[in-house]
């Protein structure tokens, strides 16, 4: 099967640089799969959860935070604020993150930290969400 | 010559001085090599994210959108100028915040109205002397920058920028530009300006790859310009974090430095105070006997 050249850049560190089969990313409408050869295209990347399968058959998942993806020569870019691998993500930190945004969203603020909040809880959900699936799999 | 006791407790006071001087620069050049390293790891998702936009912008020439809107109607003095400072929150730093404070001061010089958005206490207490507008709800310490922080900021200032509070946005920071020399300087964050993302210049026959923007041009630049101007101002907030912490590094350093040479000065003084002593007393003894031997 093709390949493509696959680099995720979190804001923290380059975090994955190879070749890769496919990809599937969490775009605002929904996920999209990328294969080799894929048309030239940038998407938009909302928080969730992207799954790659860097080797025949195993798929490894990631906690991506928002940015985008760039598809260029069968080359595939991915830069994102934070990405996480299950393994790394502290559930209980995650769990502080979220209840301390819960608890922020409760107190009436302004629309924009709102938002703000939103944002992070969407994060925190998500590193949960990541980690906690993986608890059962176990 | 001043007595004896008066020259050491100078000297002690001198030394105690110095362990407090030795102690801040070593402290500050383990938090620079810290702050290098996330300089470092940061470098390559801000170099990839300013190609990014580039690369958009040469593809896809006719963007509109409010982040490239020049607000051109505005006159310059009705022009809302917001600028954020990043000073330390201490002094001890040599020069460091006087660029930054002299720059800054520069800025207000200009036509427009202005506003301040100071991190760093030192920054925070000067300006709010002179008098100068300062959004007060703006407080976030310069120590240890993180991408968190880097958020809130720019979460702050976009929303005023889109809802037409800011015209423009400028930061004042400070960039090493290697470890003995870092200068102060201003970036302008908002606005984007095309120009500034070195755009090529391509030739009419040269092949244009077309490149879709999925699901919109806007959902892609709300995801792209936000991160860019979170991830600048991270950068900025990291960069002014190593210099400041190699500017304190090097001042310290020099305090050290000379308190060593004054204790040398100061403890010359003591020995030859002390000899003087000694000679005198011996001198007093000497005489008071030769007094005793003539009386005789």
């Amino acid at each position: 099967m093709d390949t493509f050249g696959l680099k995720i850049i979190a804001s923290d560190k380059v975090f994955f640089e190879g070749r890769c089969r496919s990809l599937v990313l969490p775009a605002p409408d929904g996920e999209v799969g990328l294969l080799p050869h894929h048309e030239n295209m940038v998407i938009a990347v909302e928080v969730g959860i992207a799954r790659m399968e860097a080797e025949e058959g195993k798929w490894c998942e990631i906690a991506v935070g928002t940015g985008f993806a760039e598809i260029v020569n069968n080359r595939v870019t991915l830069l994102v604020d934070t990405a996480e691998r299950p393994e790394d993500i502290d559930v209980r930190r995650a769990q502080e993150q979220k209840e301390r945004a819960e608890e922020q969203m409760r107190q009436k603020r302004s629309i924009q930290q709102y938002y703000h909040t939103q944002a992070s809880l969407a994060r925190a959900m998500n590193r949960l969400r990541l980690a906690q699936d993986k608890k059962w799999n176990l | 010559m001043a007595n004896i006791r008066e020259i050491q407790s100078r000297i002690s006071s001198v030394k105690d001085t110095m362990k407090i001087t030795n102690a801040m620069y070593m402290i500050s050049s383990s938090k620079m090599t810290h702050a290098r390293k996330k300089l470092a790891d940061t470098e390559p998702y801000f170099y990839a994210l300013q190609g990014e936009i580039s690369r958009i912008l040469r593809h896809v020439p006719d963007l509109e959108h409010p982040f490239f809107d020049m607000r051109e109607k505005i006159p310059a003095e009705e022009r809302k100028i917001g600028t954020i400072v990043v000073t330390a929150d201490k002094g001890l730093a040599g020069a460091y915040n006087h660029n930054v404070v002299k720059l800054a001061e520069e800025i207000l010089a200009r036509p427009g109205r202005h506003k301040l958005y100071i991190v760093g206490e030192l920054g925070r207490h000067y300006f709010a002397r002179r008098g100068v507008e300062i959004e007060s709800s703006f407080q976030y310490t310069v120590q240890k920058p993180t991408m968190h922080r880097a958020r809130d900021i720019s979460g702050v200032l976009i929303d005023e920028f889109r809802r037409g509070e800011l015209d423009e946005i400028h930061i004042v920071y400070t960039r090493m530009e290697n470890s003995v020399q870092a200068d102060a300087e201003t970036l302008r964050l908002l606005p984007l300006e095309r120009s500034s993302f070195n755009e090529m210049k391509m030739p009419l026959n040269v092949h244009r790859e077309a490149i879709a923007l999925y699901p919109s041009v806007e959902a892609v630049l709300k995801a792209i310009v936000p991160n860019y101007i979170t991830g600048m101002i991270y950068g900025c907030l990291v960069e002014a974090y190593a210099s400041e912490h190699n500017a304190r590094m090097m001042a310290m350093k020099s305090a050290t430095d000379s308190a060593q040479s004054l204790i040398r000065e100061l403890s010359i003084v003591y020995n030859r105070a002390r000899q003087a002593a000694i000679t005198q007393e011996i001198t007093e003894v000497c005489s008071g006997a030769r007094a005793q031997q003539n009386r005789r």
